[in-house]
């Protein structure tokens, strides 16, 4: 039996004994609902399943079907009135400790309380996590003979340590010289908990930097620089500027969805800058979008302006001037026709495609928008006048979330490459800018 | 030993024409299917209808956008399909394969001659140019625990990259033992050889992997798995992380192979060993940043090669406190 149903039987136990004998304690409102079997966690959301489950929903806000409260969560429950943050959160946890002298049923008060972490808002908050770890009682769980150390002591405790631990692990959470004290006070030096902690601070500390591209944890709530730091987040070059074209309008009233003005940010570095200015104005330039960009857990969508790769007829040869000075040579050329075991290139050719001349982020995916980062692009670019603006824009936003749930057609292209079913219809929806 | 550098070349002639798979097919399709395990995969030649004349890159074209329930292998196609010109053909191709490996082996180690192999420091390994190159991936998701992911994979743009998108759900699925779900993984096809014998990669002379992708930002896990004819290694594998830019421009990413990290059935050992080059079995890519929503990543071709500035051997030390019996 895995030790989850374990915990679930154990869970049912309690529920019976556990809540009569806190109410005799304490006197604390009783549920009235009659204690369950211990079934699996989630079986009663089973039937509200919707037969459609290929269509990917957005991830619903937890819904409680009625049943048996946890034996504890009456402590989390005044909270309701007021805002869920750590305070109350602190304050249950607190509240436990003090109708409880002996701690009974804290394995479970621990789980219900991480499971509740999310919903206060609290799941990477160190302190947090230690005060969690504080509600176990101290110096019990520890071996203190070899009998005990042989066989795992107080197995069920733990596993609750551990599970304290995945959760911090989980959030990304670094434990701290706190934690490791209250651990080594909990359970002991050679404790499963204890031996998860410092595997946690190996890996953590050899783990932490490796991201070559790092997003802050903490992501900006304005749209506006959101989208600049996506921005700088995908684009290379470091002389580019970001430019805001349009800001949101304040939203005076909840209801009325202004959709007119939304943000409009765009950058665009002076090498794109010249290869704009150089482009023939006989070939038309392409808006496409939206593709989607994540950062952390926030999606932002993007929309580039590029032009399509000229065929090799028309490239323009690079002229090599002459060399007017044979010692200060402006063409150095130092490949001494080395061997084999010189050449570092793979063999095949890069898929190649066309220059992007410049990157936007909008709040809305339509022509109109994208019409005016358009016409605020040829304030800087004045050789956008004369060329003619293609929109290739692969429909709203929402054809993006749901995937195919259709077996007969092939499913909706995705962001990129939706050439050949796109053409048909962007043709009309030229513009010229 | 002798056969075991071979198969590169020889593999990729097996793929060119699956032929004698396809004649064969009502059977060798389920098999197939069973190996894929998403339903919504990437194309696979239908082989219910009564194309069985028409030979193997017919089929894969047109039924590119059809996924057939394959366990409905019409009895009625039975007659068109010669069971014994199937097996024949099947033999056929097998012994062509084993006297081309056996040729190669003349030539050298994996039918290229000496010379060729030991000067080469970039190799290009996989590459999606064409729908065969998709058909050496699979893909797979949660769905198998009872997820809710979904994954796919095509050809992008110009056939010129391999688009891997879909959606992501960490809703767990609702067994009762799953805390925990939300993944989507790549992972590619093991070397076959004549008689469908087991090959491995050999990239002992390289010390770097390299990947031109272009992702959606999302991090990534590229997982590398070794020989796995012996049983006690069949949840093992070496890992490391990929981070994706996000953003129009192609990246590079480079790994080196250093840098793998062990894990054993999905969670990192205390005991770390360098990655063994000379006996890869596959790689794959996973996703799973518990983060829901549609992603997408496009391959451009997957090689490695050396990098001479690279001089690592092996990026994790072992730590007397979890490990005491290694420092004995």
């Amino acid at each position: 039996m895995s030790w989850a149903q374990a915990i679930l039987l154990a869970r049912g136990l309690s529920r019976g004994w556990g809540g009569i004998c806190s109410t005799a304690l304490t006197g604390a409102p009783f549920s009235q609902v009659p204690p369950q079997a211990p079934r699996g966690l989630r079986c009663s959301a089973v039937a509200h399943n919707p037969d459609s489950s290929l269509v990917p929903r957005p991830p619903e806000p937890a819904r409680r079907p009625v049943k048996a409260l946890a034996v504890h969560e009456e402590l989390f429950r005044p909270a309701l009135d007021g805002t869920r943050d750590k305070a109350n959160f602190v304050r249950a946890v607190q509240n436990f400790a003090e109708y409880n002298v002996h701690k009974r049923g804290h394995v479970d008060f621990i789980y219900l309380a991480l499971r509740k972490m999310r919903e206060y808002g609290v799941e990477r908050d160190l302190s947090v996590y230690n005060l969690l770890l504080d509600v176990f009682p101290k110096e019990v769980f520890r071996p203190r003979n070899i009998f005990h150390s042989i066989f795992i002591h107080y197995p069920r405790q733990q596993e609750c340590g551990i599970a304290v631990l995945e959760q911090m692990e989980n959030h990304g959470v670094m434990p701290n010289n706190e934690t490791e004290f209250l651990l080594m006070q909990i359970f002991g030096r050679k404790s499963y908990p204890m031996l998860k902690l410092v595997r946690m601070k190996l890996w953590f500390t050899r783990f932490k930097n490796i991201n070559p591209f790092p997003v802050p944890r903490d992501l900006p709530q304005d749209p506006v620089d959101l989208a600049s730091l996506a921005l700088r987040h995908m684009e290379p070059d470091l002389s580019a500027r970001v430019t805001t074209y349009q800001m949101p309008l304040p939203k005076d009233s909840p209801d009325t969805m202004d959709p007119t003005e939304t943000h409009i940010v765009g950058i665009q570095s002076p090498e794109q800058q010249s290869a704009l200015a150089r482009h023939d104005p006989v070939r038309p330039i392409f808006v496409e979008g939206p593709f989607s960009l994540w950062l952390r857990d926030k999606c932002v969508y993007y929309h580039i302006l590029r032009a399509d790769l000229l065929p090799p007829e028309e490239r323009e040869v690079e002229e090599i001037p002459e060399e007017w000075n044979l010692y200060y040579p402006m063409q150095l050329d130092l490949t001494y026709g080395r061997s084999g075991w010189d050449d570092y290139k793979f063999n095949i050719d890069e898929v190649e495609e066309g220059p992007v001349f410049a990157i936007c982020v909008a709040g809305a995916h339509d022509q109109a928008t994208l019409a005016k980062w358009i016409q605020g692009l040829q304030e800087t670019n004045p050789a956008l006048a004369r060329i003619p603006v293609v929109f290739r824009l692969s429909g709203s936003s929402g054809e993006l979330l749901a995937s195919s749930s259709e077996l007969e057609e092939p499913p909706p292209p995705p962001p990129e490459g939706q050439e050949e079913e796109e053409d048909s219809q962007q043709r009309q929806q030229q513009g010229q800018s | 030993m002798a056969l075991v550098h071979k198969l590169l070349n020889g593999t990729y002639i097996l793929r060119k024409c699956p032929k004698p798979r396809v004649v064969f097919c009502p059977f060798w399709r389920t098999h197939f299917a069973d190996y894929c395990s998403s339903s919504f995969q990437k194309p696979v030649a239908a082989p219910g209808k009564a194309y069985s004349q028409r030979k193997t890159k017919g089929n894969l074209e047109e039924h590119h956008q059809r996924e057939v329930a394959l366990e409905i292998t019409s009895p009625e196609d039975k007659p068109e399909i010669s069971f014994d010109k199937a097996i024949k053909e099947e033999m056929k191709g097998h012994f062509r394969h084993l006297k081309d490996d056996i040729v190669n082996y003349w030539i050298g180690p994996e039918g290229r001659p000496l010379h060729e192999v030991l000067m080469e420091q970039a190799k290009v390994v996989w590459q999606f140019r064409s729908k065969e190159d998709l058909d050496k991936w699979t893909v797979t998701s949660d769905k198998t625990i009872g997820g809710r992911s979904e994954v796919f994979l095509k050809m992008g743009r110009n056939n010129q990259s391999a688009l891997l998108y879909g959606t992501l759900s960490s809703e767990a699925p609702q067994d009762g033992e799953s805390g925990r779900s939300g993944y989507c993984a790549m992972v590619s096809k093991i070397l076959r050889g004549p008689f469908e014998m087991k090959r491995s990669y050999d990239w002992s002379h390289f010390n770097t992997l390299y990947l031109r992708v272009r992702g959606d930002g999302r991090p990534w896990m590229v997982n590398i798995r070794e020989d796995t004819d012996i049983v006690q290694r069949k949840d093992q594998m070496y890992s490391y992380f990929m981070f994706t830019r996000g953003g129009p421009y192609w990246q590079e990413v480079k790994i080196p192979f250093s840098k793998f990290f062990f894990s054993n059935q999905g969670r990192i050992r205390d005991a770390q060993y360098q990655l063994p080059l000379d006996k890869i079995s596959s790689i794959g890519f996973t996703l799973a940043d518990k983060v829901d929503g549609p992603f997408f990543l496009e391959i451009d071709f997957i090689g490695v090669f050396t990098d001479p500035a690279h001089t690592e051997e092996f990026a994790y030390e072992n730590s007397p406190e979890l490990n005491p019996r290694l420092f004995k």
